[in-house]
């Protein structure tokens, strides 16, 4: 069974009288494992799609399974549950608490599936060391470069041990040796087995994945390995 | 998320914005104080209340005064001898609610100690032994009058402290008994010399140095008493005013009675009017004065007192709970995105609301905290500014009640910034800027 497999699945967002259609019938699966890139360009419907996918909106029609459970009329508690145990986001701005030092923001999901305090950093703290922050883990946001909060980010989206991986233009803010440098933990991380999906508006970023969909008003327009 | 997580973070956000939140503790702060000083000080004024009115004797005292018969009784009034020791006998005989009859006759006459030292005109007198439990005695020497002295008619004498005071000055009270006090130039013994009464205020006012002259005393006509037995003071200085008065039918200037149980207050009274009806042969020419309405009065201002200043502080308590929904607002709105961040990585909504509505009762019980602390102050600015009044009791009742109301007023409080933010949209949230 595929981790995540959806079908004609649409959105409608109502912004007034007018109703937009962000996403029209979306047919996709993803298996365990893979790296898959979503391309589009602003106003494609990507963000629509990896909102839907993340679990922090649900679906107007279709059906969307997520790692086996049927998430397409899912309450806000069920939601939550999947984006705390099973989904790891990265985002484009870090998203980082600035007033929390390294180990709290790494060790934040963890608060909410209700682990103990020991060993909240402990985990917390192998996971900052992973990704190579084991000597600033009581530094805020604020002292640390582009790059570093990037990690933490990632380090945070770990924590859990997540199966799908989520990134939302992770390197949007980052020059680009620095994105290059993230792009390479992501390949590394799909290499130990975890599945990742990058969602981009640029195809040389979409290019270090193993499967590209890319999307225009609200459809799969395309898809190719490249 | 389990609780202690959510009230160290609600601690963090307290300490890092300091200002703001001491700023919206305090309505809390000033509610808190204001609640329990109010408490402790009608709680004083309780006290003391209470206190006088046991000195003065409580509840279950009874005077029976005498009336001017009605004009349909003119005709018979003659008939009632009045109030005489047969009411007196005839109350404690027969009515079994009653458990102390103080008859009492007086004269007023110079005092003056042996050899007619410091003479001075003072009311004397004559008692029952009744009248230490009626007149709510208490002894600093000596013994009071026995049944035996009023049998006898013995020339025993007891004295307040004023008068002991004045007649032997610089005596301890112990030292002046046994000597000779002349009434009316005759020679009496004192046999005894009552504690000096006063109120709280007065005691205070006495220790402070103060001349106390000038003040209202309650119970001066208790330390001015000179006290001798019924039957000494009829024959020795009564009997002779009217000849045809005997021990029987001399007209008693009082008679106050006890009331043995207050739970049977009005059985009582039915059995003294029954009573005097039988002995005053019908003629309805006497009235009983309680002291129940000059006590509910008492008791209903202190309620009034207890009343507005619990409004005013439960008014502050409001505004401060205002204060702080103010200020959580405030920051929530500052915080969309934390929250975002929160939702997106996992956390309920009941999270959230949790985080919150922790948050805004944590501020309140800081500022209930920092209120409990300031009303310990005002307490003592209340006792430095009137150092003589009835002393604020601090209760603990008054402490956790208004504890209470400050936590309620943050839970209240907060509820709404808690709904609103547990609403907020992830989406929409990790986008804010």
């Amino acid at each position: 069974m595929s981790l995540i497999h959806l079908e004609g699945l649409s959105k409608v967002y109502r912004v007034g009288d007018q109703e937009i259609q962000a996403l029209r019938g979306i047919d996709l699966r993803i298996e365990e494992g893979e790296f898959i890139s979503i391309i589009g360009s602003s106003g494609s419907g990507k963000s629509t799609l990896m909102h839907l996918l993340g679990c922090l909106d649900t679906p107007t029609s279709g059906r969307m399974e997520i790692c086996g459970k049927d998430l397409a009329k899912a309450t806000g508690d069920e939601l939550a549950r999947v984006r705390n145990r099973e989904i790891g986001f990265v985002f484009q701005a870090f998203n980082l608490l600035p007033k929390l030092d390294v180990v709290s923001n790494i060790a934040l999901p963890l608060i909410y599936a209700g682990v103990s305090n020991s060993q909240r950093l402990a985990r917390a703290k192998q996971v900052a060391a992973d990704v190579g922050l084991g000597d600033r883990l009581s530094n805020r946001p604020s002292q640390l470069s582009g790059g570093q909060c990037q990690r933490v980010a990632i380090a945070r989206a770990l924590v859990n041990n997540p199966r799908i991986l989520f990134a939302d233009e992770p390197t949007g803010n980052l020059d680009s040796a620095t994105g290059r440098m993230i792009l390479e933990m992501f390949e590394s991380l799909h290499a130990s087995g975890k599945t990742v999906v990058l969602v981009t508006h640029d195809p040389v970023v979409a290019a270090h994945s193993k499967r590209v969909i890319e999307i225009r008003d609200g459809e799969i327009t395309r898809e190719y390995t490249p | 998320m389990n609780i202690f997580i959510a009230i160290s973070i609600g601690l963090r956000e307290i300490s890092a914005h300091k200002f703001r939140a001491a700023l919206s503790m305090l309505g809390i702060v000033l509610g808190v104080s204001s609640l329990i000083a109010t408490m402790a000080l009608t709680r004083g004024i309780e006290d003391g209340t209470r206190k006088f009115m046991q000195q003065m004797g409580g509840l279950e005292f009874v005077s029976i005064v005498p009336k001017e018969p009605s004009n349909s009784d003119f005709d018979f009034a003659n008939l009632s001898p009045g109030q005489t020791l047969l009411d007196a006998d005839a109350i404690r005989r027969s009515a079994n609610f009653i458990s102390h009859v103080s008859p009492e006759i007086s004269f007023s006459t110079a005092i003056a100690t042996e050899g007619g030292g410091n003479p001075e005109r003072r009311m004397v007198r004559g008692i029952h032994p009744d009248h230490f439990v009626v007149g709510m005695h208490q002894l600093a020497a000596g013994r009071f009058l026995t049944p035996l002295d009023v049998e006898r008619g013995t020339r025993c004498a007891v004295v307040g402290e004023t008068v002991a005071r004045y007649l032997w000055p610089n005596t301890p009270p112990e030292q002046a008994i046994g000597k000779t006090i002349l009434i009316d130039s005759m020679p009496f013994k004192l046999v005894g010399v009552l504690t000096l009464y006063e109120m709280e205020s007065n005691a205070r006012f006495r220790k402070s140095g103060k001349s106390i002259s000038s003040r209202w005393d309650p119970f001066r006509k208790k330390n001015e008493s000179v006290l001798i037995p019924f039957t000494t003071m009829f024959y020795e200085f009564r009997s002779g005013a009217f000849p045809l008065d005997s021990l029987q039918t001399i007209k008693l200037d009082t008679l106050t009675v006890r009331v043995a149980d207050l739970d049977f207050f009005q059985p009582a009274l039915e059995q003294v009017r029954a009573i005097l009806n039988i002995t005053h042969r019908g003629v309805d020419d006497f009235d009983l004065e309680t002291r129940q309405d000059w006590f509910d009065r008492m008791e209903s201002s202190v309620r009034a007192a207890r009343l507005s200043g619990g409004l005013i502080s439960a008014i502050s308590l409001v505004v401060g709970g205002i204060g702080i929904m103010n200020i959580m607002l405030a920051s929530i709105s500052e915080r969309v995105r934390e929250i975002g961040i929160r939702l997106a990585v996992g956390a309920r909504q009941r999270d959230i609301f949790w985080q919150i509505l922790i948050e805004s009762i944590l501020v309140s019980l800081l500022g209930g905290f920092v209120g409990i602390a300031a009303s310990l102050g005002l307490i003592e600015i209340l006792k430095a500014i009137s150092p003589t009044e009835n002393v604020p009791v601090l209760t603990f009742d008054a402490i956790f009640l208004a504890l209470g109301f400050a936590v309620f007023a943050g839970l209240f409080s907060g509820l709404y910034p808690a709904a609103k933010a547990s609403g907020i949209d992830p989406i929409t949230a990790l986008r804010y800027e």
